[in-house]
Formats: C-alpha cells, sequence, structure tokens
C-alpha cells in the first residue's frame, strides 16, 4: 500500500470525527445562543405553570413535567418487558432461533414513528378512552405507553448482547454446582450484565425523551400540570410535543421563539448529562470475565 | 466499491436536479384555505405546467411567519394579521387579498347534537370554554362531562372564535381539556369523543360532527348554513386570506388571478366556502 493512500485514510477519518463533534458543538452554540435572550428577559418566571405568549408569560414547567412523566411512564412499562425478552431469546431460545426473533424484534425500531402516533391516535387512544372511561383517551398515560413500545428494541438488543456477551463457562460452572435455570439468570448472569443493563436503559431513556412525533398526536397538548399530580390519565405537553407545534408558529428572533429554544437547550443538556453518564457505566464495569 | 458508487450517483442526480429549478410558488399556512388552494394549484398546473406550486399547511401563524421570513410568497390566514405579526416584521409589507368568506361554528359530536342540544347561546359557550359550565347536564344535555376541544394560540380559527366567544382573540380558555392544531385533528377528536364541544369551519361539518345554531340575544336562533353566512347573520364568520410580500407580481399574481377568478371561485364554493361576489 502506498504511503499516501494511507493519509488520506487518515486525514478522511479524523476529519468525519471533527465534522461530527463540530456539529454537536455548533448545535449546542445555537441553542445556547438564541435562548439567551430568553434567560435574561425572563430569568426565574421561565420555571413557571404559565405559558401564553399573549401576556409574555413563558413557563416551561407543565412540558418538563409531561417530559419526565411520559419518559417514567415509558421506562417502568418498557424496562421490565424488554429486559424478560432479552432473558428470553439469549437463556432460553436455541440459538438458531435466536438471530430470527431478534431481528423481528428489532424491526420494531425500523418503524418511523408518525405511524406510532397515527396507530396512536387511531386505535389506541380509543382503547384507553374505552377501558378507563375516559372523556378523551389522548392521555400521559397513552404517551407513555406508546413511549415504551418505541423504546423496546432499543433495551432488548442491547441485553440481549449483554447476555451474549457473557461466556459460557460461567453458566457451566453455575449447572455444575446444581443451580436451577432461574438461579442461573438471577444470581449469576444477571449480576455480570447489570452494567450493561444500565446503559441499555440510559440509551433507552435518552430516546424517550426525544420522542416526538408520536408523543405529540396522543398526548393531547395542553399545557397542564394534571390535578392531581399522579393523574396520569390526564391530557399533558412534553417539551418535544410543545416545540413540534409551537416552534413554526414563533418569529425568529423573538422572545417566544427565545423561550422555545431554551426547552431544546434544557433537553440537550439533560441527554448531554445522560449520556456522560451512560458512557462512564458502560465504560468501568470491569468485567469479570475479562 | 458499489456502494460508494450508487452513493455518488445519487449525488449526481441531487445536483442535476438542483440545476434543473423550475419557477415554483411556494405557499403554507392555514388548514382551512388549504383545500381550496391544493385543488386550484392542480387545475392551475393543467394550463401553466411550467410552475411548480409547493403547498404546506401549518395554521395561519405558520403562513404569516414563514411569508415574514421570506421562506414561501403566499401565505394562507384564515384570520386578521396581528398587531405584533406586522410589528415582528417591519420589512415586510404584508398585502391580504380575501378570496373567500368562511363561518366558524361551534361544534359537537353527534351524540350530543341527536341528544336534543342543537342551539347554544354564545355566554353558554363562552361557560363552557371558560370551565364555568363542566356537564352537558347544566345544559339539559346527557350526565357526561364535556370535553372541550381548544386549538393551538396562533391558528386563525381560534382568534376568530374567542373574540366573539371570549372578547378577545388571545384569550385563555382555562375550561380547555385539549389543545389541537389542524382542522383535521379537531375534527377527529370530536369524532373520536362522544361528549365533545370544538371549534371548526363551516366547510368541515359532517355528520359526526355537528355545528350547533347560536341563540342571538334577542332570541332568534341563527343556524350556520351558507345562506346566513353570505347574509352575515352568522355571528362567527372571517374572510379566507391570502397574504403575499408587497404586491405580487410574475408567477404569484397570475395564480392568484386565477384563484379570483371565475375558475377559481368555484372551487372556493365546490370546497364549502362561500365566495367573494356573494
Amino acid at each position: 500500500m502506498l504511503g499516501s493512500t494511507n493519509n488520506i485514510g487518515k486525514y478522511y477519518v479524523y476529519g468525519s470525527t471533527l465534522i461530527s463533534a463540530f456539529i454537536v458543538f455548533l448545535i449546542f452554540s445555537i441553542l445556547l445562543v438564541n435562548s439567551w435572550e430568553a434567560v435574561t428577559t425572563i430569568g426565574l418566571d421561565l420555571f413557571n405553570l404559565n405559558w401564553n405568549p399573549a401576556t409574555r408569560e413563558f413557563g416551561i414547567w407543565s412540558m418538563l413535567f409531561g417530559t419526565l412523566v411520559v419518559t417514567f411512564i415509558a421506562l417502568l412499562i418498557a424496562v421490565p418487558l424488554g429486559v424478560a425478552t432479552a432473558i428470553f431469546t439469549s437463556e432460553i431460545l436455541p440459538s438458531t432461533y435466536r438471530i430470527v426473533v431478534k431481528s423481528l424484534l428489532e424491526l420494531l425500531a425500523g418503524i418511523p414513528s408518525i405511524i406510532f402516533g397515527l396507530i396512536g391516535i387511531a386505535f389506541f387512544s380509543i382503547w384507553i378512552q374505552n377501558i378507563f372511561d375516559l372523556q378523551s383517551g389522548r392521555t400521559i398515560l397513552t404517551a407513555g405507553i406508546l413511549l415504551s413500545i418505541m423504546i423496546l428494541p432499543t433495551i432488548i438488543t442491547l441485553t440481549d448482547d449483554a447476555f451474549n456477551n457473557i461466556p459460557s463457562k460461567y453458566r457451566e460452572t453455575a449447572k455444575g454446582l446444581g443451580l436451577y435455570k432461574y438461579e442461573i439468570i438471577k444470581e449469576v448472569l444477571l449480576p455480570i450484565a447489570k452494567p450493561d443493563l444500565k446503559g441499555a436503559i440510559l440509551l433507552a431513556f435518552g430516546r424517550a425523551l426525544g420522542e416526538t412525533m408520536a408523543v405529540m398526536l396522543v398526548i393531547g397538548s395542553i399545557d397542564k400540570i394534571p390535578d392531581p399530580i399522579y393523574n396520569w390519565l390526564s391530557p399533558g405537553q412534553t417539551i418535544t410535543s410543545k416545540l413540534g407545534r409551537e416552534i413554526a408558529e414563533t418569529s425568529f428572533g423573538s422572545v417566544h421563539f427565545s423561550a422555545m429554544i431554551f426547552m431544546g437547550l434544557l433537553l440537550f443538556i439533560i441527554v448531554l448529562i445522560l449520556t456522560i453518564i451512560s458512557q462512564n457505566s458502560l465504560k468501568s464495569n470491569g468485567r469479570l470475565y475479562e | 466499491m458499489k456502494h460508494s458508487y450508487s452513493l455518488f450517483l445519487l449525488l449526481v442526480i441531487l445536483i442535476l436536479n438542483s440545476c434543473d429549478k423550475k419557477q415554483a410558488i411556494n405557499i403554507a399556512g392555514s388548514t382551512t384555505v388549504l383545500p381550496i388552494i391544493s385543488i386550484a394549484a392542480e387545475e392551475f398546473r393543467k394550463t401553466n405546467p411550467d410552475i411548480g406550486i409547493i403547498v404546506n399547511e401549518g395554521g395561519s401563524g405558520v403562513g404569516v411567519n414563514q411569508l415574514g421570513e421570506g421562506k414561501i410568497n403566499i401565505g394562507l390566514v384564515s384570520r386578521d394579521i396581528t398587531q405584533e405579526e406586522i410589528k415582528a416584521y417591519p420589512n415586510v409589507t404584508f398585502n391580504t387579498i380575501s378570496i373567500g368568506k368562511d363561518a366558524v361554528v361551534p361544534v359537537v359530536s353527534s351524540e350530543i347534537y341527536n341528544s336534543g342540544i342543537t342551539t347554544l347561546t354564545l355566554e353558554n359557550i363562552a361557560k363552557i370554554y371558560r370551565g364555568e359550565i363542566k356537564n352537558w347536564k347544566d345544559l339539559n344535555g346527557p350526565d357526561k362531562e364535556i370535553l372541550v376541544v381548544d386549538k393551538e394560540a396562533s391558528r386563525g380559527t381560534r382568534h376568530v372564535f374567542m373574540e366573539i366567544i371570549l372578547g378577545d382573540k388571545e384569550a385563555i380558555a382555562s375550561g380547555a381539556d385539549l389543545v389541537l392544531g389542524s382542522n383535521n385533528e379537531e375534527q377527529t377528536a370530536i369524532v373520536q369523543s362522544d361528549a365533545a364541544i370544538g371549534m371548526l369551519s363551516n366547510a368541515w361539518l359532517n355528520e359526526d360532527v355537528k355545528g350547533l345554531n347560536i341563540k342571538m340575544l334577542d332570541g332568534t336562533v341563527i343556524e350556520p348554513t351558507l345562506e346566513n353566512i353570505i347574509n352575515n347573520k352568522f355571528p362567527i364568520n372571517r374572510d379566507l386570506l391570502i397574504v403575499t410580500n408587497a404586491e405580487p407580481t410574475g408567477e404569484v399574481k397570475k395564480f392568484i388571478e386565477y384563484l379570483l377568478s371565475s375558475e377559481g371561485q368555484i372551487i372556493v364554493e365546490e370546497a364549502g366556502y362561500v365566495g367573494i361576489n356573494q
């Protein structure tokens, strides 16, 4: 191979990395610069309950609350379901079927979110409406359940990989000691896979935070915190659904626009923190089997 | 290698496409005006195949903002442009042209309509939107909680409706349960519920979404019929506007002239609205 080809390859790889890093930096700066006006003119009033551009009130509290609750519901449903499915595919299912079943489950990840939204609004919200006898099926819970289906493949795939990466000598030793299958899974495999599991959950968390279309269609889009606060069968609003609905209605450079961007910045920061935590937990697990 | 080759081909196609840039009219805005424009655009292109027309929805607020930012040539607006919007774009001269007339009708789910609530006073509708009346039984209807459907703040239908009902086009409706966007979305929510009230353009009423008659202060009942819109009797009415920056020229002017011609006005009437000459 020629030295020059090698160099071209090197710079290409370096360049690509730099561009990716630069884009992240650029997005962060754009969010920061554009939200500055809201931070300086509205300040702490950004964190209250009233959002009404006509009277220059921009309280993002109900959106932040909605985002966190919807994500929490999604994780609450998807984590046990996903981990159980992953245990099935990696430990119980014969390995010849594993890939088939796993790829079928991963197909879920390939479905565009607008399809989830359409199914959500046409059928799923009606079911919720009838089951709980509600006025409207567009609720925080509906959005949370829909979201849990969307993040399920992330959890299944990563957890399945985590189990699959555990060398079979652990299983064999445990079996040799006379442990039952469920004991092996519970006492041996789960503790070893725990750090990877944490990473999987955090990644799914990030995905759930950013989902827009499907949530926007089913959540009801009202800027209110449910009353009482745990009544998740009432409509709400997330940061992403608010942005999706309202950003095009704001004039560029206005305080309204700036307040919207501030919500985007907040979301960015939450995802950033999650990523840092998940990177650390993935890195420093000191795997027993290495 | 094969892969990068096809990528390269894709790039070439994209570049070639952008070279062959036809003149295009970009249009966006109100979902009330949209049905007229999308049909008119198709018809217009039959005689003017060289002019591309791109139509997007988004609501009246989007129509005004995108026009202000120079992203589109024509904004569709089903309400008046607000002072704030005019102030936000000092370099833009908003030029509005009315292409038809419409009414915003308070609508209810067919279950409510069939149970006997076919007429409400403006005051009662206001009470529902303020959250003072929460159950249909207070209006001699069935014992069901009212699902109050509101619309996004900058939507044309909402401005026109709230101006009459609550006295301020940007009034907060504290009784609202859902906030939705387009006419489609509003219509769906009302069909899906059996106890909903909402606001819709007159052209979007159907078997499942019934328009209410309005009882005026003097006791007369006014039905949301085309006749009552034509003679301005129905209290919540509006012009359907298209907005350009300054006087339209060239292709844009040609398209607007088509909308105002007798052919264009037939499309307006077939979409369920009232033409400008009536």
